[in-house]
């Protein structure tokens, strides 16, 4: 028995034979995953959530809470942070050895701040669809103001035409001969057809 | 770039500056004494008393420019339209208003998609007419 360079498909496809008479006779697709997965050996997990500090083996200097002073707890952490540089000045003129406890408690403020400014990414993604649905309805509001300016004017123009037909028609009758009376089989038909359609009549919209 | 990406991009700055004017404050720094059993340390030169003396200060202008620039950033942030329940409830109002508006700009499509056929026909009419008339002789 010969054996193929390639392996065959995946025989699902038989399966599909009949999708197009009868959709519903074939599987339907896998679900979306939900939750957590693995991927070629590593975990991943559908839920994009912030881990917090203290899973990641910080501690955290602001207070905890849905309702966090973004501002105030930011220029806080900066103050700390300017003081504790300062901290680390002293420290190396006077105790040279004792530098490492200032150094981590600088990272500690410094990654306190980071994790602060990432949270504020979902209330940026917010105001950003806040924002973008806003324009959005500017825009449509927009839209239908010049739509309906613009099926004013053309009802506008309309009328102005019929009015003149009308005008040409009754110089024509007065004039008398062929020519009126062909104008007037020919156009009597088109002003007809006019105020047939509702346009030789004022119209009110909605 | 956004706020918030300045405002990351400046904390990683004042933590390059600090850590970089401390790192080279000890490096360029002349021997301490550690103990009185060692022998004085010999005296830094002119050259080496220069580097030291020149770098710290601009570092710490540069940090304090840092640090009052963050603090300029944080009052530039635009927090004051309420928390997570406001912006969801605003979300959910502006959807709903955009759904009508939706639905009444597609009423004034349709209604102007059939004045122009309407008025295409019309055109046709007046078309056909005009090739009739006859101009008088």
């Amino acid at each position: 028995m010969a054996a193929s360079a390639y392996p065959p498909p995946p025989p699902y496809y038989r399966l599909y034979k009949d999708f197009s008479e009868n959709p519903d006779s074939c599987p339907a697709p896998p679900p979306p995953v939900v939750g957590t997965y693995n991927l070629f050996g590593a975990n991943y997990t559908t839920d994009d959530v912030l881990p917090s500090l203290e899973e990641q083996g910080l501690r955290q200097l602001y207070p905890t809470g849905p309702n966090v002073d973004y501002k105030k707890e930011l220029r806080s952490l900066n103050r700390e942070l300017s003081f504790q540089f300062l901290e680390l000045s002293d420290v190396l003129v006077e105790r040279p050895s004792q530098y490492a406890r200032r150094v981590e408690d600088m990272g500690l403020i410094l990654r306190n701040m980071h994790h602060l400014l990432n949270s504020l990414r979902p209330h940026q993604a917010r105001a950003t669809l806040i924002h973008i649905l806003e324009s959005q309805i500017q825009r449509r509001k927009k839209a239908v103001a010049d739509i309906r300016r613009k099926r004013e004017e053309v009802r506008q123009m309309l009328q102005e035409s019929l009015s003149t037909l009308d005008g040409h028609m009754n110089d024509m009758q007065q004039d008398g001969g062929m020519a009126a009376s062909l104008m007037e089989s020919n156009l009597g038909g088109q002003k007809n057809g006019m105020k047939n359609y509702g346009f030789g009549a004022a119209q009110t919209y909605r | 770039m956004d706020i918030i990406a300045q405002l990351q991009d400046q904390v990683n700055k004042i933590a390059y500056i600090a850590f970089n004017t401390v790192g080279s404050l000890q490096r360029d720094a002349p021997p301490a004494r550690l103990s009185q059993n060692y022998p004085e340390p010999p005296a830094p030169t002119a050259e080496a008393l220069a580097t030291i003396n020149s770098d710290p200060k601009s570092a710490a202008v540069a940090f304090m420019q840092g640090v009052k620039q963050f603090d300029a950033l944080v009052a530039a942030l635009p927090l004051n339209d309420g928390g997570e329940e406001a912006q969801l409830k605003k979300i959910a109002e502006l959807q709903a208003e955009n759904e009508s508006i939706g639905k009444e700009l597609q009423d004034e499509m349709q209604s102007a998609e059939r004045e122009l056929k309407q008025l295409r026909e019309l055109f046709h009419m007046a078309a056909d007419n005009c090739l009739r008339l006859k101009p008088p002789s």
